[in-house]
């Protein structure tokens, strides 16, 4: 074992088994990420996640997923067939080595394994067991089939974007599973501290739909405070605090009613102020509910400029205006780059350099080290089944050749 | 039985609603969170009575210190050294104008946990940009991608990085409050919101890496390829949708056994899913026309039953009737003494023992100054009503 691989990170004592899904597959990441050992337990033909393009070509011809790759790295990754007794009582043996379990099944698929929480806190009482669903445990939608563009309705997200000409619009990427992601870690993370606490071991749920509604910001709020409906309204705010308007060369997310004199006076330079000079303007309350005249002057102004132009100038007083930025344009970022949000690593299956997003959070002390990229299927079978297992070389051969690993 | 967190003092020193949000997932879990306010300091989202600070609040006291007093910053080192962590979310220069840095707080208090919330990060060129949750959803590639195409960006219709960055700010808090607990140490986190933004968008950066046109909107469109039909159909009623997304044959089949038109089953063009990816548009119409004189409850309710993906466009109001959230304790009420009652969302995080304990309203401007400075700091009463008259605890 290098220095490298020495256990590092806030988790660095927490070993995971993970069973995730692709659209949960950033839950076990950002774990691994943390430091977590993350061992990723594919069926032997190896885990659906890795048939979901774009693809990488290796030089033998092999495919590499690359979203595979990104989800998880820093795993180990072993095969396991649970649909075989022997597999399940492999399984068994490992959940009792195991702090946490992370699994996306529909609900009653565990529990005709005999795998289910009920079952496996026999083998190893002190299990935080976590399972990221659909649509939670309870209810009359509990058994229902789901997805991000599922979740994304469900949830709330695509009532509120996109056009009101249009039909609604989901987030790009895979918000739900991402969020779903975020607060499963969080729970997993109370649970291992209530666990070093009471000596108990838990069981969590996180819904798919749940954590899309928990992530409205104001959408909610709004409704049980005041009965708002809040209807998707393109790129203006609820509020119409910000909004996002054409430049000469792309587009920019303005705030409309901020440090009104100075943009005004702004505008007035450039000779478009209109009649936003006039006196009434100055009073906010009659921005707000005349927003609309303000945005049609602005769109005039701001199409007669770039957008780097206006985001460096307005930055400069204090306005919090940002470019809408292609993702081509964040890679090439200053201040990522100043802060080595991304960084660069060798795929030598391929022969290609891989570019991936880091950690959002720097920590002054704790850091986790190690970077491993993403296991081959059953990469680590002989390291876990061996060391951690304590597996005879003969009895994994023999389950390899009965097809259970 | 105690909360997960119990025990764990928060110097809250965050306003609006990434911050906020952060320190309301440490108190809705037992954490004693004390909001640092000032009744200099009380536009629109930090009114104690607007239903939006409430919101983001509960589970909260609150205290009051003007920082613009010189003899604030001893109370706030005070109150840093009887804390386990300290939250704030302003632009980097003005914890540092304050001299109230972490450097400053460690020797007071070497195990305490201190995460800054800002914009851009404390590092960089662009430390000093100012930032809200829209605006780093623009500068992250969030706004552009969420498009129909790729002229006009739509961008996502609320504060979505904000909500990102407050759930990695919890979680990087309880990961360093049990980092502690093995080494004894404190530390300083430096999270950036608009870092945070960009992890929500993963591989898209990866693919971008290797071809610069690989990521561009693509709507509704599944960008993996692995569903058609897939997409969102007008449904009867004013501005009801579902959407519906079919992953294999099988599936496929049940969908048009519940259209249940000839035509569609008996259409080559839509015989495989490759398919229907490239008929796209005459497949979207026929279910268009299936789906629009149904409502979109029934629609969702037939092809779930018959093992089809498919949900209904839930606006606000659905969501808040839902059965399905309703049935897994997603909304509680709290009862407000000045708004009244309230309903609010909880956490999608249902525990199997671990009980909810009972949650409380948002506080009242400094209506935790006496417990904080007082019980905890062990300031007398007359110590007290001095900073009060001073305008120190105002």
């Amino acid at each position: 074992m290098n220095s490298n691989d020495a256990p590092s990170g806030f988790l660095k004592n927490v070993r995971i088994l993970d069973l995730a899904a692709a659209n949960a597959g950033f839950c076990t990441k950002l774990l691994a990420d943390l430091g977590a050992q993350v061992i990723k337990v594919e069926k032997p033909e190896g885990d659906d996640a890795r048939g979901i393009g774009p693809f990488l070509r290796g030089k033998d011809n092999s495919r590499h997923s690359l979203s595979f790759l990104y989800n998880n790295a820093n795993k180990y990754g072993i095969t396991l067939n649970l649909d075989h007794e022997k597999g399940r009582s492999i399984y068994i043996d490992l959940v009792k080595k195991t702090d946490v379990l992370v699994e996306t099944f529909p609900p009653e698929h565990l529990a005709g394994l005999g795998l289910a929480y009920e079952h496996l806190k026999w083998a190893n009482p002190k299990l935080i067991h976590a399972s990221i669903s659909n649509f939670g445990p309870d209810g009359p939608k509990k058994t229902y089939k789901s997805c991000d563009l599922v979740a994304a309705a469900s949830g709330g997200q695509m009532a509120v974007n996109g056009s009101p000409d249009r039909e609604p619009l989901k987030s790009y990427g895979d918000q739900s599973g991402f969020t779903a992601s975020l607060f499963a870690v969080y729970g997993i993370l109370l649970a291992l501290r209530n666990r070093r606490l009471t000596g108990e071991g838990e069981h969590l749920d996180i819904s798919m739909q749940a954590s899309v509604t928990a992530t409205l910001e104001h959408v909610m709020e709004r409704y049980f405070s005041g009965k708002n409906i809040f209807c998707r309204q393109a790129g203006r705010h609820w509020n119409d605090e910000f909004v996002t308007l054409p430049c000469k060369d792309g587009f920019l997310t303005i705030t409309v009613f901020q440090h009104w004199d100075t943009l005004v006076e702004w505008l007035e330079g450039d000779g478009m102020a209109e009649d936003l000079r006039n006196d009434m303007w100055r009073d906010e309350q009659y921005r707000r509910v005349h927003s609309d005249h303000i945005i049609r002057v602005l769109q005039k102004w701001t199409l007669t400029h770039s957008a780097g132009e206006l985001f460096e100038k307005a930055q400069l007083m204090r306005f919090p205006w940002a470019p809408v930025r292609s993702p081509r344009a964040v890679l090439e970022c200053p201040q990522h780059k100043a802060r080595g949000f991304f960084f660069e690593e060798d795929h030598i299956e391929s022969g290609m350099k891989l570019c991936f997003p880091g950690m959002p959070f720097k920590c002054s002390k704790t850091t986790a080290r190690s970077r491993r990229p993403a296991p081959l299927p059953g990469e680590h079978n002989r390291h876990i089944y061996e060391c951690v297992l304590g597996m005879s070389a003969g009895a994994l051969e023999k389950c390899q050749h009965d097809k259970v690993i | 039985m105690a909360d997960i967190l119990t025990g764990i003092r928060v110097l809250d020193f965050t306003r609006v609603v990434a911050g906020p949000f952060a320190t309301r997932m440490l108190a809705d879990f037992g954490a004693e969170v004390i909001k640092i306010q000032s009744s200099k300091i009380t536009g629109r989202f930090e009114s104690n009575t607007d239903p939006y600070f409430c919101n983001w609040n509960r589970n909260k006291r609150s205290i009051t210190l003007d920082m613009g007093h010189p003899e604030a910053r001893k109370l706030f080192l005070k109150l840093a050294s009887a804390s386990d962590v300290v939250v704030e979310n302003f632009s980097p220069r003005v914890m540092t104008n304050w001299d109230l840095t972490y450097n400053h707080l460690e020797p007071v208090n070497p195990g305490i946990i201190m995460l800054s919330m800002s914009g851009l990060g404390h590092t960089g060129p662009w430390r000093d940009q100012v930032a809200y949750g829209p605006t780093v959803q623009a500068l992250g590639g969030l706004t552009y991608l969420t498009a129909y195409e790729q002229r006009e960006p739509m961008g996502v219709g609320f504060a979505y990085a904000d909500m990102v960055s407050g759930l990695y700010g919890a979680i990087a808090v309880v990961a360093a409050l049990e980092d502690r607990e093995l080494t004894g140490r404190g530390q300083w986190i430096d999270l950036s919101e608009h870092e945070a933004a960009c992890t929500a968008l993963g591989p898209a950066f990866t693919e971008t890496f290797l071809d610069g046109q690989a990521t561009e909107p693509r709507g509704n469109i599944e960008i993996h390829q692995q569903a058609a039909p897939y997409g969102c159909y007008r449904c009867r009623g004013s501005d009801r949708w579902c959407v519906i997304a079919v992953y294999n044959n099988e599936e496929w089949l049940a969908l048009c056994g519940e259209i249940d038109d000839p035509a569609l089953v008996e259409d080559k063009r839509f015989a495989s899913k490759k398919g229907r990816q490239a008929f796209k548009e005459p497949l979207d119409q026929f279910i268009g026309s299936w789906t629009k004189g149904q409502s979109a409850e029934d629609v969702v309710e037939r092809l779930q039953n018959v093992g089809v993906a498919a949900g209904v466009v839930q606006n606000a109001e659905d969501l808040a009737n839902d059965p399905q959230l309703v049935a897994n304790d997603f909304f509680t009420t709290l009862e407000h003494p000045v708004l009244g009652r309230m309903t609010t969302d909880t956490t999608p995080i249902r525990f199997d023992k671990i009980p909810r304990k009972a949650w409380k309203p948002a506080p009242q401007l400094g209506d935790a100054n006496n417990y904080v400075f007082g019980e905890l700091l062990g300031l007398s009463t007359p110590e007290i009503v001095a900073y009060k008259q001073k305008g120190v605890i105002a």
